[in-house]
C-alpha cells in the first residue's frame, strides 16, 4: 500500500481508489495508510450542536474574534439546517415546564457555564425515543460553576459559535469533520473513556464499592448485565490508581487497544496532564492534588482526574503509582533501553509527549488528555481554556517534520447532556431498569449485543449522544464534512485497520461494527497541504513561519 | 511572636521576600460587560425608580453601602429596611461555590481548598452563601421587596425592553431575547456579572499591603505591629480566617477563607425585624436561606467577608451592629474576657440558646475565660486598625 500511495502522490492527477485494502499493509511494521502517527486529543463533555449548531454562520458581534465561512463550505446537520433554532420541540413540549427553551447563542464572555446532567439514564430520557425534546427536563440540571459562570433555566439549549470555538471552526474549514459521530453508549466520562480504547463498557469488576446497581430512579455507576456480570454506565474511579477514591473503584475485564499494540510491538502511550505526581505547580500543589488556576473559571482545578484515565481501568495497562518512564527514549515502548520492562507501562504525563516528540520519539498511537481546566468540561473548564490546549498541540505537531504522516483526531468523551437534535437509531439495545430511551426499562428493541463473555448484556444502550469529531492531518480532506455514521469505537477500528491488519478486540467490543473514519481522509492527494497555525487565545490564524 | 514578626517584616518595614502578584488581566470591557455596566447603574429596574445596584454597592465606597446605616432602605417608597448589612461586591471573582464538607463525586475535578474540618461550610455569595454565581446573586436584590423591589421577571423584562440599552441586548442575544422574560432577565444579569468580572475596579489589588507584598512600600511601625498581631495565632488570630498570604503562583490574598463561622455578634436593636423578639437571623439556617433550616449545627453561621477595603465601611457584621473598626476590635477583644462590654443583655443575645454551642470559643481571640486578661490591649487594637487601613485600594 505504501507503494501505491507514493505512486498516487507522484501522479497527482491519476484517480485512485478511495478504499484501503488491508492486505496491502506492509509486513515491516508498515501501515495501511500513510498515517504513521495518530494523536487522539480526547476532550470532555461537548455535544455536536453545542459547538456547531449554526456552523458555518457566526453572529460576529462587536469586539470578538470574527469568523466568516469559506464560500464552498458544505452544509452540516445542525440546528441551522434542521430549522430548529426557533419553535424547537424543547420549547414547545410542555413537559419541560418553566425550563422550556429554544436554543440560544452563548457569547464568548459566557464561555464559563454551569454544567449539565450527563448520566446514562438522564440522557436517554432527554432523547425521549429519538424526539430529542426533553433536554431541559432531564439533562438541564447540573452543578453551578463558579462565581463568574453563566447559568439560566433551559441553559442546556445553549450553543457556541465561531466567535468562541473559533479554532475548531477554522480546523473544520481547513481539514475534515464528521457531523455524524456518536458516543457508543449514553452516559458520562468513564464510559466514553473506555469506548475510545476498548469499544465497550461491559465487564466491570467492582474492586471496591458502596453502590448498588442503578435503577430508573437510583443513580449508580453500574448495572447488572443480566449474565452475572456488570456493565459500567456512569463514572467511577479506576481501581489501584493512587489518586482514586478508595471506597468506589473498578477494573474492566476484556482487552483494550493498548494490549493489541503491545502484542504487535507498536509504540503507544496514554498522556495525561497532571499524571506526573512529582511535579510541583506554580501554586504550590503537587501529587494527586496538583491543580492550576484558571482566571476564566476563577478556581484552582485539579489537573488529573482519575476517572478520565482510559488505560488505568485495565490491569494490563495500569500504572497505579504513576511511575516515571526510565528515559525519554523509552516513552511509547514496553521495554526500557536496558531491555527491562519500563515502569511507566505506557502511561505518561502530557509533558512527556511534548518532550518525547521533540526528540523525534513520536509514538505511533498517542491518547492525550489536557489538564482538567483545559478539557472543555462545563462547571470547571470552558471552551476558551480548551482552545488553548488544542491549539498548543496542533500548532506543535504541524511544525514537526513528522507532520507529513500524522493525523490528529479531536473528539470528546461525552456530550455533557448539552442539547443535540440528532439521533442515531439504536443498534445496541438494552432492557435494564436504568434504560429509559423508549420507555421504562427499554432502549431499542431486539436482543442485546454480546458482551465480554459472548452473551447478550445490558447497560450499553447506544449509540448515545452526538459529539464533534474532527480529523486534522495533511491527509484530511479539505473543508469536508463526512456524514458516515461513526462512534468512539471507530477510533479503535482505525488503529486496528492501520497498524494491526484489521485485527479486532473481540469480547463484545464495538470495534467490529463501528463505522470507518476513512471518509475524512484523502490518501491520494499531495501531502503539501499548508498548515494552519492559530493563535491559542483568539483562534485566529497566525503567520506560519 | 517577635521572631515570627521579624521573619515577616524587615526592620525598615519592607517585605523581606517580595513577590510578583498576578492580577486579573485588564482588557477593554467586552460588549457584554458594557451592557452590564448600564444595567448595574439603571435605577429604572427598581419599583421606586431610584435604586440601582450601584445605590447600595457604591463604586465610591468599595462597592459597599454609601452611608453608616446598619442596613440599607428600599422598597417602593425607600422606607423599608433591609435585613442585613450590604456586603461589598469586590473580590468575588474567585469565590468558590457553596459546599459543606469534601467535594462531591459529581463535581468532576474542582479542587476545593482543604477546609480545617470537613464539616465547615464554605463559599457562595451573600452572608448565607445561598447564591453561587454573581448572576444569580444579582437577582436577589433586584426582586427583594425590601430592596430594589423589581416585582417579577416579567416586570423587569418589560423594563429592560424599554431601556435605552435594549438594542445592545438584541445585538448580543438575538431578536428573541425578549420573547421570554426569564431569558431577558438572566442575560441582563449575566451581563452585570460579567461587568463585575471584567472591570478592574472590582478587583484592583491596589492596596498599600499589595504594594508591600511586592516590595514597593514600607509598613509604618504601627502597621507592622498590627500585621504581626493580625497573624499571631495566640492573640488576634485574624489571619486564621482572613487569609493574608499570596498563592505560590502569585494570586493576591483575598483576606477570607470563604468559610462560615458563628461569632455570636450582639443583637442590633436598630433593625426593624429585631423588634420581634422571636426573630433571629440564623444565617445558613435561615430565615432568608431556606434549604438548610434543619442543619442546626450551622445555625448562626455567616460567611467570613474579605477585609480588603474594610476601613472604608461603616456597617460591620451581618446585622450592621458596629459602625467603626474600634467597635469591631472591641468585640473580638472582650467577647469572652469581658462580655458585659459587648452585650447589653445576655451573652450571645442574638442566637437562641439551642444554637449557642455553634459559636466558636476555641480559637483565639475567643479562647479566653471571663475575667482573664483580654487577648489585645487598646494599643494593640489601634495597631491592628492601622494595619487594616493598609488594605484599602488606591495606594500610590
Amino acid at each position: 500500500m505504501k507503494r501505491i500511495v507514493a505512486l498516487c502522490t507522484v501522479l497527482a492527477f491519476v484517480v485512485c481508489s478511495g478504499s484501503v485494502p488491508l492486505s496491502a499493509q506492509s509486513a515491516r511494521g508498515g501501515t495501511a495508510t500513510p498515517i504513521k502517527h495518530l494523536v487522539i486529543l480526547y476532550g470532555e463533555n461537548v455535544s455536536f450542536d453545542h459547538y456547531f449548531a449554526t456552523y458555518p454562520k457566526a453572529a460576529n458581534p462587536p469586539d470578538e474574534p470574527v469568523f466568516r465561512a469559506l464560500p464552498n463550505t458544505p452544509a452540516v446537520n445542525n440546528l441551522l439546517t434542521a430549522h430548529l433554532l426557533h419553535n424547537n420541540p424543547n420549547l414547545t413540549n410542555p413537559a419541560n415546564g418553566a425550563d422550556a427553551a429554544d436554543p440560544f447563542r452563548l457569547d464568548d464572555t459566557q464561555a464559563y457555564t454551569t454544567d449539565q446532567n450527563h448520566a446514562y439514564t438522564a440522557e436517554q430520557q432527554a432523547y425521549n425515543g429519538g424526539r430529542a425534546d426533553l433536554f431541559p427536563k432531564y439533562t438541564g440540571k447540573g452543578t453551578p460553576g463558579g462565581a463568574g459562570a453563566f447559568g439560566t433555566r433551559g441553559q442546556v439549549m445553549g450553543y457556541y459559535d465561531g466567535n468562541t470555538v473559533t479554532a475548531l471552526w477554522r480546523y473544520a474549514q481547513h481539514y475534515a469533520m464528521s457531523d455524524n459521530a456518536y458516543t457508543d453508549t449514553y452516559g458520562p466520562s468513564t464510559p466514553g473513556a473506555l469506548e475510545v480504547v476498548s469499544g465497550q463498557t461491559n465487564g466491570m469488576l467492582a474492586i471496591a464499592t458502596t453502590a448498588k446497581p442503578a435503577t430508573a430512579t437510583d443513580y449508580s455507576y453500574y448495572v447488572n448485565d443480566g449474565q452475572g456480570g456488570l456493565t459500567m454506565i456512569n463514572d467511577v474511579d479506576p481501581a489501584s490508581d493512587v489518586c482514586s477514591k478508595p471506597d468506589d473503584n473498578a477494573f474492566m475485564a476484556g482487552k483494550n487497544i493498548g494490549d493489541l499494540l503491545n502484542d504487535a510491538g507498536i509504540t503507544w502511550g496514554g498522556f495525561m496532564a497532571g499524571f506526573d505526581l512529582t511535579v510541583k505547580n506554580p501554586n504550590g500543589t503537587t501529587g494527586c492534588k496538583r491543580s492550576t488556576y484558571s482566571p476564566i473559571v476563577g478556581q484552582n482545578v485539579a489537573d488529573y482526574i482519575p476517572h478520565h484515565n482510559w488505560f488505568a481501568y485495565y490491569p494490563s495497562t495500569v500504572n497505579s503509582t504513576h511511575n516515571r518512564p526510565s528515559s525519554i527514549k523509552a516513552i511509547g515502548h514496553t521495554l526500557g533501553a536496558d531491555g527491562v520492562k519500563d515502569p511507566a507501562n505506557h502511561e505518561y504525563d502530557l509533558e512527556d509527549f511534548y518532550a518525547a516528540v521533540k526528540t523525534g520519539n513520536f509514538p505511533a498511537v498517542s491518547y492525550i488528555k489536557a489538564a482538567s481546566y483545559q478539557d472543555g468540561h462545563a462547571g470547571y473548564s470552558d471552551p476558551l481554556d480548551e482552545q488553548a490546549a488544542i491549539v498548543r498541540l496542533v500548532n506543535f505537531l504541524q511544525r514537526r517534520p513528522e507532520w507529513k504522516d500524522t493525523a490528529v483526531i479531536l473528539t470528546w468523551d461525552d456530550s455533557d447532556g448539552w442539547y443535540d437534535h440528532a439521533f442515531a437509531k439504536t443498534t445496541s439495545p438494552s432492557s435494564d431498569g436504568a434504560d429509559q430511551l423508549d420507555g421504562n426499562g427499554t432502549c431499542g428493541s431486539g436482543q442485546a449485543l454480546p458482551g465480554v463473555g459472548g452473551k447478550p448484556v445490558n447497560g450499553r444502550c447506544g449509540p448515545g449522544t452526538r459529539i464533534p469529531f474532527l480529523v486534522v492531518s495533511p491527509w484530511a480532506k479539505t473543508n469536508h464534512v463526512s456524514h458516515t455514521l461513526i462512534t468512539q469505537a471507530s477510533v479503535v477500528r482505525f488503529i486496528e485497520d492501520n497498524w494491526l491488519h484489521g485485527q479486532r478486540l473481540g469480547g463484545g467490543s464495538f470495534d467490529a461494527s463501528a463505522g470507518s473514519i476513512m471518509d475524512m481522509f484523502d490518501f491520494h492527494m499531495s501531502a503539501a497541504m499548508p498548515v494552519l497555525l492559530l493563535d491559542a487565545r483568539t483562534g485566529n490564524p497566525v503567520p506560519s513561519h | 511572636m517577635l521572631a515570627a514578626a521579624a521573619a515577616l517584616i524587615s526592620p525598615d518595614g519592607r517585605n523581606p521576600q517580595p513577590v510578583h502578584l498576578i492580577r486579573p488581566a485588564a482588557a477593554p470591557l467586552s460588549a457584554m460587560a458594557q451592557l452590564g455596566r448600564l444595567v448595574f447603574f439603571d435605577p429604572s429596574l427598581s419599583s421606586s425608580g431610584a435604586l440601582s445596584c450601584a445605590s447600595c454597592h457604591s463604586p465610591q465606597h468599595a462597592y459597599g453601602p454609601p452611608n453608616d446605616l446598619p442596613v440599607m432602605a428600599g422598597g417602593a417608597n425607600l422606607k423599608r429596611q433591609g435585613l442585613r448589612a450590604v456586603p461589598s461586591l469586590m473580590y468575588l471573582e474567585r469565590q468558590p461555590n457553596f459546599s459543606i464538607g469534601p467535594e462531591s463525586g459529581e463535581n468532576e475535578g474542582l479542587a476545593t481548598p482543604a477546609p480545617a474540618s470537613n464539616a465547615v461550610p464554605q463559599g457562595g455569595l451573600f452572608w448565607d452563601g445561598r447564591a453561587n454565581t454573581l448572576q444569580s446573586q444579582a437577582l436577589g436584590p433586584l426582586l427583594n421587596p425590601l430592596e430594589m423591589d423589581g416585582g417579577s421577571a416579567a416586570r423587569v423584562a418589560a423594563k429592560l425592553r424599554r431601556a435605552p440599552y435594549a438594542w445592545r441586548m438584541v445585538q448580543l442575544f438575538g431578536a428573541a431575547v425578549f420573547a421570554r422574560a426569564n431569558v431577558a432577565v438572566n442575560e441582563a444579569l449575566f451581563a452585570v456579572a460579567r461587568y463585575q468580572i471584567e472591570d478592574p475596579s472590582f478587583h484592583p489589588y491596589s492596596s498599600k499591603f499589595d504594594a508591600w507584598l511586592e516590595g514597593k512600600a514600607r509598613l509604618s511601625p504601627a502597621e507592622a505591629r498590627g500585621y504581626a498581631l493580625f497573624g499571631d495565632p495566640r492573640r488576634a488570630n485574624c489571619a486564621a480566617c482572613h487569609l493574608d498570604r499570596p498563592g505560590g503562583d502569585g494570586l493576591p490574598p483575598l483576606f477570607t477563607d470563604a468559610q462560615f463561622e458563628a461569632l455570636g455578634v450582639p443583637r442590633n436593636a436598630a433593625l426593624a425585624a429585631n423588634r420581634d423578639p422571636a426573630y433571629h437571623d440564623l444565617g445558613i439556617c435561615g430565615p432568608v436561606r431556606t434549604d438548610l433550616k434543619t442543619a442546626t449545627q450551622y445555625c448562626g453561621m455567616f460567611k467570613t467577608p474579605t477585609l480588603r477595603n474594610v476601613a472604608t465601611r461603616h456597617a460591620f457584621f451581618h446585622n450592621g451592629v458596629y459602625h467603626s473598626l474600634e467597635g469591631v476590635l472591641d468585640f473580638y477583644t472582650y467577647r469572652e474576657a469581658k462580655p458585659q462590654r459587648v452585650y447589653s443583655g445576655a451573652k450571645y443575645d442574638d442566637l437562641p440558646a439551642a444554637y449557642r454551642a455553634n459559636i466558636d470559643t476555641v480559637d483565639a481571640p475567643f479562647d479566653r475565660k471571663r475575667g482573664q486578661a483580654p487577648p489585645l490591649t487598646p494599643a494593640q487594637e489601634r495597631d491592628i486598625i492601622a494595619f487594616l487601613h493598609t488594605l484599602t485600594d488606591g495606594y500610590r
